[in-house]
């Protein structure tokens, strides 16, 4: 049986109290500064955030593909002089969206690095589209290809590393515009993204 | 030592628990209310309400020109861009001030 009573429970002093007390607080004023201020609204006083990374956060995140392959890697191409070879079949796809005015719409493939696409979009009136990958290994690590306003485009893609690729809309008008994408190509999978944060893989079809 | 280490451990905790990234939304509707600090907007696509914070750093714009927020009326047709975790928990970066949206047939 143990003899001791509260009486006996050591009590800490009140300056150990206060010392304790006064170090928490310097340790939250420390982590305030140095991670919670660069990493919830970009503010750096001691440089801290920039060093650890942290003020990225404090960046508008890009939304990350949802199920997505991972990196479309089995379906890099391998060259044979002028050509490129695949160990599977090429896909296509067809899609229409509907932009309700002032809405914006981002629709994107998973390609490989080397890897080809051919597209051709049609827009029943003129929008602003940016064309552009972002990095598998790092989705805030963009690359914009062409943006400009435009109510069509037809060319062929070679993907400059392994990441999806495609194109935002944005329909600039007060009223709602058709677009109409058709492509063909050696990616591995297909993802809308709403601008409400929803995202919609779309099924690819093999010729 | 073992209070002083629990103490040091709990502040961390509660003091990294916000941490968390931000999304960026786009908000298009009609003005319904707007304060010197908050301002509701009726979305187009659905009727829903969604009520923002706005602050001196909130950008208005009309044309793609500069314009201010008491230019941002009961009424006004919006284009807002806004950082938040959730559409409930929203700071306005950008209200863009547009023509009437045309009525469109529900289907």
């Amino acid at each position: 049986m143990n003899g001791s009573t509260a009486s006996q429970i050591p009590v800490p002093s009140a300056g150990r109290l206060a010392v304790t007390t006064a170090i928490a607080l310097a340790v939250a004023v420390l982590i305030l500064v140095t991670i919670v201020l660069p990493a919830e609204y970009g503010v750096d006083p001691l440089g801290t955030g920039e060093r650890l990374g942290l003020t990225v956060m404090s960046r508008p995140q890009q939304r990350k593909p949802a199920a997505l392959p991972a990196d479309g890697g089995e379906l890099k191409p391998t060259a044979l002089g002028p050509i490129s070879q695949y160990p599977v079949p090429f896909k296509v796809d067809r899609v229409v969206f509907t932009i309700a005015p002032y809405d914006y719409i981002e629709y994107k493939y998973q390609l490989a690095a080397g890897a080809q696409m051919a597209f051709s979009w049609q827009a029943s009136a003129p929008v602003s589209d940016d064309f552009h990958g972002e990095v598998n290994a790092d989705p805030n690590q963009v690359q914009s290809f062409d943006a400009s306003n435009f109510d069509g485009a037809h060319g062929l893609f070679t993907a400059p590393f392994n990441g999806i690729h495609g194109w935002y809309w944005e329909n600039p008008t007060g009223k709602p515009v058709t677009v109409t994408l058709q492509t063909s190509g050696f990616y591995a999978s297909a993802i809308e993204f709403r601008s409400d944060k929803t995202t919609v893989p779309h099924e690819l079809k093999t010729p | 030592m073992t209070r002083l280490s629990a103490a040091l451990l709990i502040t961390t905790i509660c003091v990294g628990a916000p941490l968390s990234a931000h999304d960026r939304y786009r908000i298009i509707g009609t003005v319904t209310k707007i304060t010197a600090g908050e301002i509701t907007v009726r979305q187009a696509k659905d009727n829903s309400l969604v009520e923002m914070d706005h602050d001196k750093k909130t950008k208005v714009t009309r044309d793609g020109k500069a314009a201010k927020i008491t230019d941002v009326k009961v009424g006004s047709t919006v284009v807002i861009d806004a950082l938040g975790d959730s559409i409930l928990d929203l700071l306005v970066l950008e209200i863009r001030l547009v023509p009437p949206i045309a009525a469109t047939k529900k289907r």
